[in-house]
């Protein structure tokens, strides 16, 4: 069925006309519903997934999926503002894996040096830039004193100051 | 034989405890047989519909355990529609009717009602234990007719069913009388759980020994749950994600201290990897891990955390520890017995699936392996070859090849002489999962060397009905043979028809297979129910014979064709 090559003549002859469009055997085994332009040889993501293969427990499909959704889609967006500029930015936090990640794409976005807390403050000659954020209970803290995952529980939007 | 007087024979019985035995004791003569039907309490049925419980009862009449199983294995991958059949409410209401003493019913596969629960609950005061696998139908209100009327409960174990859930009352019902509790699992249940009761309930079970919670458990109550029942032997956490720097979470790393008996773990349902360090002394003499729900734990996680297993002997893990990570289970853990690898991310191309690599590292590192089942990106046939000398123990061995028709990548070739190799190497081998490119050539060698094999299962694999052939002629000790997207047809199905009565049932979808030959095979066996399953066909089913069939199900049966099947099945 699957394969187009060794087809031995007893299983052709069997019922040439009742026989499944050989190109498209693969999928219609697995239930597939509509007609794709994929590759019938790999699994390649396709909007209309099997969920008869693999061959695992629909429970446990289930789950995967979801962690995958979950970390798919999640976002969290807070507004990020630099001193002095009064258009601020908007950076999706969840898309970071920790502050050193997030300290990275300040310093493209805004184009500068930002020191946070991991950072020693021994740069007194060089201009640089400061990292805050505003908590849920509307106080300015210094970015990178808590685990991130307490920093993302707590963080409603982030401020760049001048030092 | 008739120098000994009965009571010595059942004496002798007692000792016989495998159902395999026991039915092979039964067979020798018909005093031996009345003697051993008198005395044997407990009974499994590998398909509910292969006998009647009446008859079941009849013969029994000492019944205490039933196992019973239901839907085909196939049913586990969506290839069998839910309403297909397998409900247990006539064996229940059979074995109330019949005032069976009954403690322990086993399901898998089952369709289970709520009434069922419910008339089980009532009708059995001895009753015991209750493990359902694989199964639906219920609710959490069956589970709190359960609580609420079985007085000595010890054990529910429920794995892997779909139950539908009403929110956490059911374990409120639980009297306060009831302090018998075992065995506690409910990690399956998607919806909330009142935890002080279930605190409570685990307050009052001084003999609770395996206790697995669901999502809702957060990981204070886990805390407070442990305090309480330090005894534990089996352990499924339900959430794992707190802020390592938390107290709750230094509280919870304290009393794993104290919970020295732990053996088996499993749940992380949802999980903050930075929290697990808390279980690493329990690793130490942990024999059995399963982290295939735990798709929050990623690969260094994974390694950091078996790097403490030492005495692992049955490890179950998501895919996404990688090669690399199997080579630290195979250094690590040298008592290992039994590896189930899942894919972590099942209609991906999988950058994070495993290849041979790990399995020739596994094969090679632990010497007591026997039991495998492995999804994985690819397989060489040198791997294959190399596993079977490094391991001829397998009794099972299930791989999976994502892509399913995948040749050898580095010759091209099919994965014949691989899976030839370990057929012939492994003599105990009961259980076999094929995978890749195969030919008939494969089926050759199962044939000739697999003759242990009881369980087959194959999917897009083999050229010609010669090939099912050569597994029909030469596995003497086949009992289940499982077919999907294979070019086997008629001639294949009808060569031995008599095979089937020694095996429990076939299954073949999207095969070759024609009406017409099943027809012609169900004509000439009456012992033989032929199950068309036509879910999909808008065709009226017996319109034209040379229809090639969707779905075919055969089972050896002692009772005709059954009276419960839906509108789409036909039994021929």
């Amino acid at each position: 069925m699957g394969r187009a090559t060794s087809c031995s003549s007893s299983s052709i002859e069997s019922s040439t006309e009742l026989r499944k469009d050989l190109s498209t055997d693969l999928r219609l085994g697995l239930s597939i519903s509509s007609s794709s332009q994929h590759d019938n040889s790999s699994f390649s993501r396709i909007r209309d997934q099997p969920s008869d293969w693999p061959p695992i427990k629909p429970l446990l499909r289930k789950a995967l999926e979801a962690e995958e959704n979950e970390s798919n889609s999640a976002t969290f967006f807070v507004k990020v503002y630099m001193e002095g500029i009064p258009i601020g930015r908007k950076l999706d936090l969840l898309a970071h894996d920790g502050y050193h990640d997030l300290i990275t794409t300040l310093d493209h976005m805004f184009n500068t040096s930002i020191l946070w807390s991991d950072v020693d403050g021994s740069y007194s000659d060089q201009k640089y830039h400061v990292l805050t954020y505003e908590d849920k209970e509307g106080d300015w803290m210094m970015v990178g004193d808590v685990p991130w995952e307490m920093f993302l529980s707590t963080v409603r939007r982030l401020k760049i100051t001048r030092a | 034989m008739n120098y000994c007087p009965d009571e010595v024979m059942e004496h002798v019985f007692d000792f016989i405890t495998s159902h395999k035995d026991r039915n092979a004791v039964s067979l020798v003569c018909k005093s031996w047989y009345q003697i051993e039907r008198s005395s044997r309490q407990k009974v499994f049925i590998g398909n509910c519909y292969a006998i009647s419980p009446e008859r079941v009862i009849e013969r029994f009449p000492e019944l205490k355990s039933l196992t019973l199983k239901g839907k085909p294995h196939f049913a586990d991958f969506n290839l069998v529609p839910h309403d297909w059949g397998g409900f247990v409410y006539p064996w229940i209401e059979a074995l109330a009717n019949h005032r069976v003493g009954l403690e322990e019913l086993r399901l898998k596969r089952m369709v289970v009602s709520d009434e069922s629960l419910e008339l089980l609950s009532k009708s059995f005061v001895n009753f015991k234990s209750l493990v359902l696998v694989s199964c639906e139908g219920f609710t959490t209100d069956g589970l709190a007719a359960i609580a609420a009327n079985c007085r000595y409960l010890r054990e529910l174990d429920l794995q892997e069913n779909e139950v539908e859930d009403h929110k956490g009352h059911w374990i409120s019902c639980f009297p306060e009388s009831c302090t018998s509790l075992v065995s506690l699992n409910f990690a399956c249940l998607k919806g909330e759980i009142n935890l002080t009761a279930l605190e409570r309930l685990v307050a009052r079970s001084p003999n609770l020994k395996s206790l697995r919670l669901n999502r809702a458990v957060p990981l204070e109550a886990l805390q407070r749950i442990l305090m309480r029942a330090p005894q534990l032997v089996d352990l499924g956490t339900g959430s794992f994600l707190h802020d390592p720097a938390s107290e709750a979470y230094s509280k919870l790393k304290a009393t794993l201290l104290k919970c020295n008996s732990i053996r088996t773990l499993s749940g992380f349902l949802e999980v903050s990897p930075r929290c697990l360090p808390a279980i690493y002394t329990v690793c130490q003499n942990l024999t059995s891990l399963n982290l295939s729900y735990a798709p929050g734990i990623h690969g260094n996680d994974m390694i950091k955390l078996i790097q403490h297993c030492r005495k692992l002997e049955r490890l179950w893990i998501l895919d996404c520890i990688g090669d690399k990570g199997l080579g630290v289970v195979a250094s690590t853990c040298k008592e290992l017995q039994e590896l189930r690898v899942f894919p972590s991310d099942p209609y991906g191309v999988g950058n994070a699936a495993v290849t041979e690599e790990g399995l020739v590292a596994i094969s090679a590192g632990c010497p007591k392996l026997h039991s495998l089942l492995y999804f994985c990106q690819q397989m060489t046939n040198a791997a294959l070859i190399t596993v079977a000398k490094n391991c001829s123990n397998f009794t099972r061995f299930r791989l999976c090849i994502l892509d399913p028709t995948k040749p050898d990548p580095v010759t091209l070739q099919p994965l014949d002489e691989g899976f030839g190799a370990i057929v012939q190497s492994c003599k105990r081998l009961r259980r076999l999962s094929l995978s890749g490119l195969l030919t008939d050539q494969v089926f050759l060698y199962i044939g000739m060397y697999a003759e242990q094999l009881e369980m087959l299962s194959i999917a897009f694999a083999g050229d010609s009905d010669k090939g099912m052939l050569y597994v029909l002629n030469g596995c003497k000790n086949l009992r289940k043979l499982e077919i999907r997207d294979s070019p086997f047809g008629n001639k294949a199905l009808s060569d031995d028809v008599g095979k089937y009565e020694t095996m429990r049932s076939l299954w073949m979808s999207s095969c070759e297979v024609t009406l017409e030959g099943c027809k012609a095979l169900a004509k000439n066996m009456p012992r033989l129910n032929v199950e068309i399953i036509n879910e999909d066909d808008e065709v009226a089913p017996s319109s034209d014979d040379r229809q090639i069939v969707g779905k075919m199900y055969l089972y050896r049966t002692l009772v005709g064709p059954r009276k419960d099947a839906p509108w789409y099945v036909e039994i021929l």
